[in-house]
């Protein structure tokens, strides 16, 4: 059980502070926000989030900039207090559409209503949005949309496609809408975030990806749904090594070393035609977590070489290979790579007719930084730098520089070819028919490749 | 909708509080509202507005769900402070607790247990009576957690009033939020009983398994971590269970899935049939690998308990090293705790694959991590010895690299793996020295080099203070193997250096001992200095067994993750004291609470710091005295040792002296130069409690007190800062500091001494010892029945057995002796005569759940008392006789 929770801005303000026990002193958010601003002396390094200050034991966890804290004497469980402190944000998401600063303090009545619901005593009593609505009264205060700025991974559906509705995944699951009526929609997304190590070589030496199936549902009276995923879908390498390939690119079955679902999913028939059964709960929710370290086909390709070229000078060459189909397109790409300490200029050189695309070399940390706005399927780009070293000793070139590492998102599109074959919901009427939004997106987790 | 709230948070020039007084006396419903809403900004951004409480109580009378809560969150907030007015609420609250509608009901059960005022309390009573047999499952369950709340301010009432029947009787109710509720209530008031209260029979074990799989996910977590409790009969129930709680493996939420590992991993221990182990060993890998998918606050805890589970059965997670490499974007501490785990796993069929990684990690940027990363290759180097020379090759192409700090770290590391394989790689060592120079930092110029040592020597009062330990260290030795001219020269350049011209205590006082042991005798000197180094071996970081066992039955807990035991860290103090603690809280932050206080005192559990008392005494000024005679007698020595001049040694077994009301002079005022600490510890609701009074007999006030223990046998370490007020010349100040245990611990046979030091802003750092007397640490829970008290001793081997006669003391008041030994949690168990003589039992528990069982022989009124004792723990023996000499004599 816990005894404070509390929110604090970037700058250690309180913005939310609910104490449920009082047995732990009143400062306790100041002593938090010193010890893990200053946990290291140089303040590079990340405090843990949990640790123990004069028989106060800390929980945080950071959410959008914001830093949500747990506190207790007792010894609780840790993973119940971190995923707690996660949903709280989730919850509050759902209550008042976006979540920040702002929005935190424009409904700091409601925010308390809520905290009351979640934690009776210190025991958490539910997170269900579903279930909070018969508690709680207050209406929540939308921000302006203009204002809005776009949170998690769904967010980035907002980006410029327009098959997708903007403010839809901002939107309040209680508040109705302007006209009085809330639209009928249901949203699943495929979210996938990919990590790949290439070796100095080009060969893959460990990838992983991490998925969720993501729903959030504006329908009304709660309908049944039915979600049908690949048939030939399989859980579990059976026994044998994490990396016995067994099958190869392209083709076989989807094979996931393991998943995990929401309580709400009945599975009753997953066994004969993999699909998952549902009543959704209002709310952002993962219907299902999977993880998957057969082989995939990565979307990208990265090509790095560094050179010496002269006295105090090198060359470095990266190239990047966009390894999926020319109707997707990959936006926001950011590659970075570590030159040796030693480097004290860098002049950069772009393909001919290069557009959207930035390069820098940062000083302070000897960082190379090369942005392109997009990549379409199927096209290369190349980046060359030269260096300049300092006259001072200097080893081993290439020991001292990189990894390569790349964050890019590709939406619609997923690389471990699992898909939602259907999505079915329970009809009340004939002519019910709601939106259904089923979208995919591919995110970079750690996508390196080594020199 | 009503608009922006931040509009609440808006001031008018106007006074405020006159204001909103006249607008919570509207008669418009909404602006009454409105008021409310202000008040309660006002209050959450700390501003003091409990001089409205009456208005506020006069909304209360509403239908309006949204203005009562409002209202009753003020009520939570100010009841404290104006106890007489908040009986004003207690009849709106009894009448809310009747209302029709379930969530009033509730909402009043549930406020009212949170309004900790005594007089309120007796009212709780009836509504909450009504409210835990009420129709409605919400109000059930927000009643079952209103009598947690009760036990905390009274728990004699809860008792009284039967509320804890009714608490069990609902672990049987048909709704599963219920459910949960009354096992998370039950299972935090027997934490905080001695007596047993919620006890799981196998009658509970099954419902609770039923309920548990129509539980919420937070439901599912209160029940398992209530069963993990349960002891199964024999091997059949464990795989019982364990069938019933693997589904719960699949779940999303992490704390469900860790909390399935543990339950799972404890009935495991009973289980015989290795194919069911091995199966189960098969089926916790996948979700336990698929926690380090999520965020990586959870990462974290997950690798933490990993890293325990792996200790003991490293089979589970053995072909999925891979999952364990560090991500780019990890953050860092999450990386450490990989690491680890990665040199847990590595075994000769992957080290290959492993050593590429740490190499990989060993050029990154961070230079912690980098560190660790060259300190795990030597690890592997040790625990592997297959593959240490592979190991050396990359350490050695690290070297290459020429980094500073990886060259300093790889260096470190080879120096044990010469000690691990003697005579095997110690070719390496011209390479070794090449670099050595090419080092702009002299740390790892370690003993290895003998040979240049000479050179080393001409720089030595410039190198930093532990190289100049080393080269000391290095050059007596050198002296005591080859006796002849150039060493002896050498050594007393070195040792005049590091007597006279350095300030840096350490160096002097160990200049000084090897000064005497030589000129006394140089035999000595070389068993001493030129002894074997003990063998190092593959530690891994393994812990303790017995500690192991301990964490692992900890899984899922805070303890998980600092990797102590739970009673190092939870420092649970009634809320009675806490609430002084909390106002002095106030007052104290502005002074003396630096930000260097604080980090300083957080000797936080992830940092694993033994440092505390080292930094007092770097903290202590250096007395700079080239004075000392070569061949002082042996107390100065002593007296260096502890860093004091040599006119104030603190005699070394002072406080002997009986523990009477005044507690024990630790300090003598002529000692202190005018400051006398007498300090005693004392155990009180449970906790210990170093007690402790300042006498300012000097011409000016002191302040800024601060203290800290040095290690000791029980680990005793200050739970919190000092908070000691300025002292006035002439005047005293006491304070009870509140104390953890097994916080740094010394090693070797159990002793009673503890050191302490204690600063203040005006004076040099005192030192001085005090004694640890084991009845502090008796523990209120140990009571034993009479039976189990039989089946102990017979279990115990004779050779636990360990008798003392104390000649000197008269038992003559049985009675008044019983209470006195059971106020200090010695418990009697029976009694019986032998011939002339009464035999007493009695049963008395330490931390950990050390049991000592006592047999007292005595004649009334007759001197002479004999004790024979019987405990696991017999090497303790001695100090339970003091203890219990001490409590009989009082």
């Amino acid at each position: 059980m816990i005894s404070q929770f509390f929110v604090l801005s970037q700058r250690g303000d309180n913005i939310v502070f609910r104490d449920y026990r009082g047995e732990v002193p009143k400062g306790s958010a100041e002593i938090f926000f010193r010890k893990v601003k200053f946990w290291k002396e140089d303040g590079q390094e990340e405090a843990p989030p949990v640790f123990n200050v004069d028989g106060v034991n800390y929980f945080h966890v950071k959410v959008v900039g914001l830093l949500f804290v747990a506190t207790t004497r007792a010894n609780v469980s840790p993973s119940l207090v971190l995923e707690l402190l996660q949903r709280i944000a989730r919850v509050i998401k759902d209550y008042v559409g976006v979540l920040n600063e702002d929005s935190i303090r424009k409904n700091f009545v409601l925010v308390y209503e809520l905290l009351d619901e979640v934690i009776d005593f210190g025991f958490v009593q539910t997170t269900s949005t579903e279930l909070l609505k018969s508690y709680i009264f207050n209406e929540p205060i939308i921000l302006d949309s203009a204002r809005l700025s776009s949170i998690g991974p769904t967010g980035l559906f907002m980006q410029g496609t327009k098959r997708m509705p903007g403010t839809a995944v901002t939107k309040s699951v209680v508040a109705s809408e302007p006209g009085g009526r809330k639209r009928e929609e249901i949203f699943v997304d495929i979210i996938e975030k990919i990590s790949v190590t290439f070796s100095s070589s080009g060969y893959i030496l460990t990838s992983e990806i991490d998925g969720t199936i993501q729903m959030k549902s504006y329908l009304t009276g709660n309908p049944e749904i039915r979600l049908a995923l690949n048939e030939d879908l399989s859980i579990g390498r059976g026994g044998g090594s994490a990396y016995d390939y067994r099958s190869s690119f392209g083709s076989g079955a989807v094979i996931l070393d393991d998943c995990n679902f929401h309580e709400s999913v009945r599975l009753d028939n997953f066994e004969v035609d993999k699909t998952l059964t549902l009543v959704p709960p209002d709310g952002e929710f993962p219907v299902m977590n999977y993880r998957m370290t057969q082989e995939f086909k990565p979307p990208f390709r990265i090509n790095a070489l560094i050179e010496e070229a002269g006295a105090l000078k090198a060359e470095v060459i990266l190239k990047i290979f966009a390894e999926f189909p020319s109707n997707i397109t990959s936006n926001t790409i950011a590659v970075q790579m570590p030159l040796p300490k030693y480097t004290i200029r860098a002049s950069f050189e772009l393909e001919p007719g290069a557009v959207g695309q930035t390069t820098d070399f940062k000083e302070a940390n000897k960082r190379l930084e090369w942005g392109l706005k997009k990549i379409v399927g199927g096209s290369e780009h190349t980046l060359r730098a030269r260096l300049t070293f300092s006259p001072e000793a200097h080893g081993n070139i290439t020991k001292e520089s990189g990894p390569v590492s790349m964050t890019f998102t590709i939406p619609m599109y997923n690389s471990s070819r699992l898909q939602v074959k259907y999505l079915q919901i329970a009809k009340k009427s004939g002519t019910y028919n709601p939106y259904r939004w089923v979208r995919y997106v591919t995110l970079a987790n750690s996508y390196v490749a080594r020199i | 909708m009503s608009g922006h709230d931040s509009k609440y948070f808006s001031t008018t020039k106007k006074g405020e509080i006159p204001e909103l007084k006249e607008e919570l006396n509207s008669q418009y419903k909404d602006k009454r509202k409105d008021a409310v809403k202000k008040v309660i900004a006002a209050m959450t951004v700390g501003k003091d507005v409990s001089s409205l409480f009456t208005d506020v109580v006069n909304c209360m009378q509403t239908e309006n769900l949204e203005l009562k809560k409002l209202v009753y969150l003020y009520l939570i907030n100010y009841a404290k402070s104006q106890p007489d007015l908040a009986i004003l609420a207690v009849n709106t609250f009894v009448k809310d607790s009747q209302d029709p509608n379930p969530l009033i009901r509730a909402l009043a059960v549930r406020t009212m247990g949170c309004i900790r005022v005594d007089k309120i309390t007796e009212y709780l009573c009836d509504p909450l009576q009504r409210c835990l047999k009420d129709d409605d499952p919400y109000v059930r369950k927000t009643a079952a957690i209103c009598v947690a709340k009760l036990y905390d301010i009274n728990a004699e009432l809860v008792e009284d009033r039967g509320f804890l029947e009714s608490l069990k009787d609902l672990i049987s109710d048909n709704n599963p939020m219920v459910v949960a509720n009354a096992v998370a209530a039950l299972a935090e008031i027997q934490e905080n009983s001695n007596r047993p209260i919620f006890e799981i029979t196998s009658h509970t074990l099954s419902k609770l398994l039923t309920a548990l799989n129509e539980c919420t996910e937070w439901g599912q977590v209160f029940i398992l971590d209530a069963l993990s409790k349960y002891k199964a009969a024999d091997a059949r129930e464990a795989e019982n269970i364990v069938e019933r709680v693997t589904p719960r493996l699949q779940h999303a939420n992490c704390a469900v899935v860790l909390s399935a590992v543990k339950m799972i991993l404890q009935q495991m221990e009973l289980i015989t049939s290795t194919d069911v182990v091995r199966n189960l060993c098969k089926k916790m890998a996948p979700p336990l690998v698929t926690l380090l998918s999520a965020e990586p606050e959870i990462q974290y805890v997950a690798l933490r308990n990993i890293n325990l589970i792996v200790q003991r059965r490293p089979t589970i997670l053995a072909h999925e090293i891979k999952v364990f490499f560090c991500k780019y974007n990890d953050p860092i501490y999450v990386k450490m705790e990989k690491l680890e785990i990665m040199i847990k796993l590595a075994s000769d069929r992957n080290i290959d694959q492993v050593l590429l990684e740490f190499k990989e990690y060993a050029t990154e940027v961070d230079v912690d991590f980098v560190r660790k990363a060259v300190r795990a290759i030597g690890r592997c180097a040790i625990k592997l010895e297959r593959a240490a020379e592979r190991c050396i090759t990359v350490l050695l192409e690290l070297i290459k690299i020429k980094v500073n700090y990886v060259v300093q770290e790889a260096i470190i590391v080879i120096k044990d793996i010469f000690r691990r394989y003697p005579n095997t790689y110690e070719s390496i060592i011209a390479t070794l020295c090449e670099s050595l120079d090419t080092l702009d930092e002299p740390e790892p110029r370690i003993d290895n080099a003998d040979e240049l040592l000479e050179s080393f020597l001409e720089s030595f009062p410039e190198e930093p203070a532990h190289v100049q330990l080393q080269l000391l260290t290095a050059t007596v030795k050198l002296f005591l193997k080859k006796p002849t001219e150039g060493p002896q020269q050498m050594i007393q350049v070195v040792l005049n250096n590091a007597t006279v011209e350095t300030d840096n205590p350490d160096l002097r006082d160990r200049a000084y001992i090897y000064w005497r042991l030589l000129s006394t005798d140089p035999e000595a000197a070389k068993d001493v200095v030129l002894a074997e180094k003990p063998v190092i071996s593959d530690d891994s970081n393994l812990l303790d067994p017995s500690l192991l066992d301990e964490l692992l039955a900890n899984i899922a807990t805070l303890s998980s993750v600092y990797h102590k035991p739970p009673e190092a860290f939870v420092t649970r103090v009634k809320t009675t004291t806490q609430k002084t603690e909390d106002e002095d809280y106030g007052s104290e932050t502005g002074n003396s609470e630096s930000p260097a206080h604080i980090a300083d005192s957080a000797a936080s559990p992830p940092t694993s710091s033994g440092a505390p008392y080292a930094a007092a005494r770097q903290a202590a000024p250096a007395p700079a005295s080239p004075a000392h005679a070569a061949a002082a007698p042996v107390p100065d020595l002593l007296g260096d040792l502890i860093g004091l001049e040599n006119s104030a040694i603190v005699p070394v077994d002072q406080p002997a002296s009986p523990a009477g009301p005044p507690l024990p002079v630790v300090l003598p005022a002529s000692t202190g130069q005018g400051l006398q600490i007498s300090a005693q510890l004392t155990r009180r609701e449970g906790q210990i409690f170093y007690s402790l009074l300042f006498e300012n007999n000097t011409q000016s006030p002191l302040d800024g007190f601060m203290i800290q223990f040095n290690k000791n046998t029980f680990g005793l370490a200050a739970a919190g800062p000092l908070q000691v007020p300025q002292v006035q010349p002439g005047t005293s100040a006491g304070t009870l500091l509140p104390m953890v245990t097994f916080q740094n611990m010394s090693q070797g046979p159990p002793s009673s001494l503890l050191q302490v030091a204690v600063k203040n802003s005006q004076q040099p750092v005192w030192y001085f010892n005090d004694k640890i007397s084991l009845h502090v640490f008796f523990t209120e829970d140990g009571r034993m029945e009479r039976a189990n008290f039989l089946e102990t001793w017979r279990s115990l081997p004779d050779s636990n057995e360990i008798t003392r006669d104390f000649p000197g003391i008269v038992v003559s008041n049985v009675e008044a002796t019983l209470d006195r030994l059971a106020a200090s949690n010695m418990f009697f168990i029976a009694k019986r005569k032998h011939a002339n003589q009464d035999v007493f039992y009695f049963s008395v528990k330490i931390p950990r759940g050390i049991p000592f069982l006592i047999e007292l022989t005595t004649v009334v009124n007759n001197p002479g008392v004999k004790i024979a004792i019987k405990t696991p723990s017999p090497e303790t023996a001695p100090l339970f006789f003091e203890a219990v000499e001490t409590l009989l004599k009082d």
